[in-house]
């Protein structure tokens, strides 16, 4: 088989070896452990088509793969499967200015599409955190967000077509801008999230916007988390329409200002507002004057501006840095990720403090504020296993209360192998059975990322 | 018995009519048997159920104002009218649930009492149903500044051709659990399910809406400004290209539309007209004027007897605008930004919207009829052969028993 995919990629694009196979044992969610059979690396739509239809012929289970960034497990390999990465599949194919458009394959790594498009004053809106690493095919398998979606969508809004490879290998194409009056169901929007269980996306169109021409930053600190949270409400109450709004608690800010990636942030404080504000030049002045305004109001002690671009990523590290900073104090993070219904913040904040209390479990906060979109991060060491007993009854515990307000259980992370249990709080069995149909319609077989998303 | 017995025997309190009643919507094509009016989700249900068992096919209708034209066969009219009403507003969320029959006046009344909207604009909006509106996943100019209406669709309440009800996505804005079924039930227009709640997503109301107006003899000879608007570094909330407007005497007009504070659309308007090489002919707010331009802008064509839709690259507009005004098309509606035109006429002709067709094939996009009164109606573009084989495949998991062949006809 090793022989019959090397045929189609060249020899040194199969993995067999197990000291090699070792680095895809898992991908950003590391407490999910397996070593998959063998990784291809392909490098065209074709070479995939061709993998792919030789893994069917053979019935071998297909894990597709992007930069392993995920936080779910939705690339965790399984033990007889081949994992098909996209790594060397990372060519931005064109950049069409007049229409604000480009094409790229799918391991084109998120923030080098916005390097590319800046010279014609152009860039990719969707911003997860993981931008300097996490691949435009992995943020469309998760339909993945970031702070700046709050003003802008996540991926299906900017997906406009997509080249696809079916678990046969049939290669079919959906969508395309300029075709949208062909009367059609949205094929595209469905594909996006589908967690690589539909098929694998080779060549992805996404629309661009034009570059801001200007930007504010505010950073609010606030003695409780309470505050912080009306300060967010009376923000969006107020006809304001930022760009990020984005939360870090006590305990985060403590992990942070303990790292190497200290920012300033006062380690006494309950809670810091990042705030930004992007556009016209003119008018974002008003714009964070009223912002501002409004933390003042819910009780700020005080509020930072950043002048300068080494200011504003200055005041944006205490976020960004946030889970590299929880290496520091404990082995093991579970990164968990939920919405909620934004006026519905503070209350479940304070139950997800009582939860980490009664598991005796430290969980620091990190979130999107503006959407409801909540990262608890909770710190453990998985030879613990008394503790990862209460690592997962503490998840359970938060996830059903997220839903219990109106909420769902993730909200970009996607489902993989992490939330698989959880799937009963957010959909009944009817549900569940017609997911399972939808997967049917494109994977009739069944072999393409096996074992994810569906319970 | 006869058959609206033999519903009343199931559900004894839906309310039926004649389809032959003056209210009733025009039917073009087949007449349904009756009209059924449910007012529940379970009674959808119900009533899907009993028509399998009858043998009949289901159409579902709110307003009727866009139900398209059914081959024949029995079936009946399942109006959604009665589903109606705002089932929950959190003006801090930014989200309201209504039921599918709900007007979307109501829906719009309610927000802006809040200093809120949902922004989209297609034609009729406010008179039309919201589940209609997400059927059809109808669109307006305001998708260069706010994106499509399937964006702004955060969940559903439907029922599936056999029966089973499913709560799809839900009411918040950032959602992944499963997969995104919603996703093709927006735009499905009632092949999959009947629509019957739907939860939208709201946005701030802007503190200012200016609107910016240049006026030339043809939507030709307006089209480049369009274009160089669309490539300008703003994004107007729209920027469309009409003609001829009755309202301007018969000439066409650009006319964009700048959201946002007023030192902000200052600025905005200024780069505009550096970007463009001019200023424009007028500048208005709603308060003078411009309200009834915007009016027949979202309107023009959309309820004639005939009415078409094309798709293209922004890129390639010049091309197919020139193409319909040599053959005789008009009057036009252009949204440069998405590369939508929309031609509506009671005198379209077969050969000219073929040739049209042909031409934005050629280009690389797509031709629609949308509505077309009358016998040897043009076809629209087809879709690929495996994605129609993918589609028919989401039909038979939704309607495995295919009740809903009358909005697939």
């Amino acid at each position: 088989m090793a022989d019959r995919l090397r045929a189609i990629v060249g020899h040194n694009h199969v993995i067999t070896h197990p000291d090699r196979l070792v680095a895809y044992e898992s991908d950003g969610l590391t407490a999910y452990r397996v070593v998959p059979r063998a990784v291809v690396l392909p490098e065209t739509t074709e070479q995939v088509s061709s993998v792919l239809a030789l893994l069917h012929e053979e019935g071998i289970e297909v894990v597709p793969r992007g930069a392993g960034t995920g936080l779910s497990g939705g690339a965790l390999p399984t033990p007889d499967g081949v994992i098909v990465g996209t790594a060397r599949m990372n060519r931005i194919l064109s950049i069409d200015q007049q229409d604000r458009l480009a094409t790229v394959q799918p391991g084109v790594i998120n923030a080098r599409l916005t390097e590319a498009t800046a010279p014609y004053g152009l860039y990719y809106a969707p911003d997860p955190s993981s931008q300097s690493a996490c691949t435009l095919g992995g943020n469309v398998a998760e339909n993945s967000g970031g702070p700046h979606c709050l003003k802008y969508g996540v991926t299906s809004r900017y997906v406009t077509g997509l080249t696809v490879v079916l678990a046969d290998g049939e290669i079919v194409r959906f969508g395309g801008a300029g075709t949208e009056a062909v009367a059609s169901l949205d094929l595209v929007g469905l594909f996006i999230g589908s967690e690589g269980c539909f098929g694998i996306a080779t060549e992805i169109e996404v629309r661009l916007l034009p570059a801001p021409e200007g930007v504010r930053t505010l950073l609010g600190i606030f003695d409780t988390m309470q505050e912080a949270g009306h300060a967010v409400t009376d923000i969006m109450a107020s006809g304001l329409m930022p760009a990020a709004v984005e939360i870090v608690d006590h305990a985060t800010i403590v992990a942070v200002e303990a790292s190497v990636f200290a920012a300033g942030y006062p380690i006494d404080a309950g809670a810091a507002l990042v705030i930004e504000f992007d556009g016209t030049e003119a008018g974002l002045d008003e714009d964070a004057d009223r912002a501002e305004q409004c933390c003042v109001a819910a009780g700020a002690r005080e509020i930072r501006r950043a002048t300068s671009e080494e200011e504003r990523l200055g005041l944006w590290k205490g976020r960004k840095k946030a889970f590299g900073a929880m290496g520091r104090i404990a082995p093991d993070l579970l990164v968990q990720d939920a919405t909620v219904p934004r006026t519905r913040l503070p209350e479940v904040l304070a139950r997800i403090t009582e939860i980490g209390e009664e598991y005796d479990l430290k969980i620091a906060n990190v979130f999107h504020a503006g959407d409801g979109n909540l990262h608890p991060n909770i710190l453990f060491d998985r030879q613990n296993a008394d503790e990862l007993d209460r690592v997962e009854k503490a998840s359970q515990e938060i996830m059903s209360l997220c839903v219990s307000v109106g909420g769902t259980i993730t909200g970009e992370h996607g489902v993989g192998v992490d939330k698989r249990g959880y799937m009963p709080l957010v959909h009944n069995e009817v549900e569940l059975e017609m997911l399972r149909r939808a997967r049917w319609v494109f994977d009739p077989s069944g072999s393409l990322n096996p074992g994810k998303v569906l319970p | 018995m006869t058959l609206v017995d033999g519903l009343r025997s199931v559900l004894p309190d839906v309310a039926v009519r004649d389809p032959s009643e003056p209210d009733s919507p025009a039917w073009h094509g087949a007449t349904p048997e009756f009209i059924a009016s449910p007012s529940s989700t379970e009674d959808v249900s119900r009533l899907l159920v009993w028509a399998a068992q009858e043998g009949l096919g289901v159409l579902p209708v709110a307003s009727g104002s866009h139900a398209d034209p059914v081959s024949n066969g029995r079936f009946v009219a399942l109006d959604t009218s009665l589903l109606s009403g705002i089932e929950e507003y959190e003006p801090a969320d930014l989200t309201i649930t209504a039921g599918a029959g709900t007007r979307f006046a109501t829906v719009d009344d309610a927000l802006r009492g809040n200093g809120q909207w949902a922004p989209f604009d297609p034609p009729a909006a406010r008179g039309r149903s919201m589940g209609g509106l997400v059927s059809e996943a109808a669109h307006g100019s305001l998708w260069a500044g706010y994106g499509a209406l399937k964006n702004h669709v955060l969940g559903a309440t439907v029922v599936t051709g056999d029966g089973r009800v499913l709560r799809l996505g839900g009411k918040v804005v950032k959602n992944v659990a499963g997969y995104d079924l919603l996703r093709s039930v927006v735009g499905g227009r009632g092949r999959l399910c009947v629509l019957t709640s739907v939860c939208l997503r709201a946005f701030p109301l802007p503190p200012q809406e200016r609107v910016l107006l240049m006026s030339g003899t043809s939507v030709a000879e307006l089209i480049e400004s369009a274009l160089a608007v669309g490539t300008a570094p703003v994004l107007p909330a729209s920027i469309v290209v009409a003609g001829p407007l009755d309202v301007l005497d018969g000439r066409a007009a650009l006319v964009v539309r700048l959201h946002g504070a007023e030192s902000t659309v200052d600025a905005d308007q200024a780069t505009l007209e550096t970007h463009v090489g001019r200023p424009f002919d007028r500048v208005m707010d709603v308060r003078d004027g411009a309200a009834r331009i915007l009016s027949q802008l979202q309107d023009l064509g959309a309820a004639e007897e005939r009415c078409i839709e094309i798709s293209v690259l922004p890129s390639q507009l010049s091309g197919l605008v020139s193409c319909a005004a040599d053959v005789g098309l008009g009057p036009m509606v252009v949204d440069s930004y998405a590369g939508r035109i929309r031609i509506g006429g009671a005198d379209l002709g077969v050969d000219p919207v073929g040739t049209l067709r042909a031409a934005a094939e050629k280009a690389g996009g797509a031709l629609r009829i949308v509505r077309w009164n009358g016998a040897d109606s043009p076809t629209s573009t087809p879709q690929s052969a495996v994605t129609a084989m993918l589609s028919e495949r989401l039909e038979s998991i939704f309607d495995p028993g295919g009740v809903l062949w009358p909005a697939r006809s």
